[in-house]
């Protein structure tokens, strides 16, 4: 704490090798908004959970001297050192995009289709023996913590340590993250790998189902392939595919039916 | 401790004294590029680019005024096809539309175009743009 504390005071957040725009570099103090039209999918693991459509996918950000935005995620850098930032940032619970199609983090990655159900459901209505029971109904939630942003060579790495800051569960949650580029030519193609544990309250906000299931702590990793190709002007192409295993306690919930998160997506992407 | 007030007023008075004396000095270097008192004003003063280029598209009012009746011509340093000429006038008004890119100095030059009386710089103020790590966050869907 006093070394965090210490490094705000004395730590300067603006980046001597950052002179202009680039992959890495923003400029400070203004929007940057961006949408990708294309065609992708992210699967849903829920039982009955219909896919996510990807179709365009809208990004913004703003960075300020210290204070960012970045989509739903906001922060407070609190040092700048070298290849090192800290920050405290503050971001969505991701596992409700499962639950609500209408979730702000399914706008951001793709068209909230009015028409797919709101809700899932452990079983359909008029099933055969089954019990029904009542299915969880998260809301919104937001994770704080510190973030720690490093380069080492050409790999750069994330470290995050979330709490539950909206007091929904008192969950909490740890992201971690490298990714590295595999090919740099006129292209990007970068390979990102990591995983998110999840507490047992964070768990079982979602994914307990009364009665019949309770989890556990989980670790969920994922892998990451990405493409990126600058076009003509303020157009460039972007392809990704990523795939998240769900850990055991997720999956051996009775409204899980998939192991697994897969998404895909090809389209172009315009920076206003 | 009498003594020590003493001393210490007899101090304050010097520095209010001094400050006194030299205030009136302060306006007059200011106005060191006038002569004979003719004063010269420009609307607006400054211009501000933004830092990924563009020139200022504006339309310039100066204006001049002087205690005694002059003949003078207002130009702009660089910009010969500019030029505005008064005989016989205390004061005058000259809107001009102009693009530019770099600071213009005005100029009230004798009718002979010899001497500059007063000058008036308006300024181009190009906005400086710092640039910081952007988040890289690889749970992104881009990044």
């Amino acid at each position: 704490m006093i070394l965090t504390v210490s490094m705000a005071v004395h730590a300067n957040p603006d980046d001597e090798d950052c002179q202009g725009p680039t992959e890495d570099c923003v400029a400070v103090g203004r929007w940057n908004i961006s949408a990708a039209l294309g065609a992708g999918v992210r699967t849903n693991p829920l039982v009955g959970g219909k896919d996510i459509p990807l179709v365009i996918i809208p990004q913004f950000s703003y960075y300020g001297k210290r204070f960012f935005l970045d989509n739903l995620d906001f922060g407070f850098t609190l040092a700048q050192r070298g290849v090192n930032t800290f920050s405290l940032i503050a971001t969505p619970g991701y596992d409700r995009v499962f639950f609500f199609r209408s979730d702000l983090q399914n706008f951001f990655v793709g068209f909230p289709d009015a028409s797919a159900p709101t809700r899932a459901g452990l079983v359909s209505p008029g099933t055969p023996g089954a019990v029904k029971v009542a299915p969880p109904a998260p809301r919104v939630t937001y994770l704080a913590g510190p973030e720690w942003t490093f380069e080492y060579g050409q790999v750069s790495g994330q470290l995050d340590l979330l709490r539950d800051a909206t007091g929904q569960n008192s969950g909490a949650e740890i992201r971690a993250a490298l990714s590295v580029p595999l090919l740099r030519s006129h292209g990007t193609l970068s390979a990102n790998s990591g995983f998110t544990w999840k507490s047992a309250a964070t768990v079982n906000y979602y994914y307990r189902v009364p009665i019949v299931y309770s989890g556990s702590a989980v670790f969920d990793p994922f892998v990451k392939l990405a493409y990126t190709l600058p076009l003509s002007g303020k157009w460039r192409f972007n392809a990704f595919a990523e795939y998240e295993h769900l850990g055991k306690g997720i999956a051996d919930s009775p409204i899980i039916a998939e192991h697994g998160v897969a998404t895909v997506f090809v389209g172009a992407t315009y920076a206003f | 401790m009498r003594s020590s007030a003493t001393r210490d007023v007899a101090a304050w008075a010097g520095v209010v004294l001094c400050v006194g004396l030299l205030t009136p000095l302060f306006p007059r270097a200011a106005q060191s590029d006038e002569r004979g008192g003719i004063k010269l004003e420009l609307r607006p003063r400054i211009c501000t680019l933004s830092a990924s280029g563009g020139q200022c598209d504006t339309v310039v009012h100066a204006t001049w005024r002087a205690p005694d009746n002059e003949s003078l011509c207002l130009v702009i340093v660089g910009r010969p096809e500019v030029k505005r000429c008064w005989e016989n006038y205390s004061e005058g008004n000259y809107s001009i539309e102009l693009v530019f890119s770099s600071d213009l100095v005005f100029q009230l030059k004798d009718i002979d175009l010899q001497q500059v009386l007063t000058s008036e710089v308006l300024r181009v103020i190009r906005e400086a743009i710092r640039y910081r790590h952007k988040r890289r966050e690889p749970w992104n869907i881009f990044d």
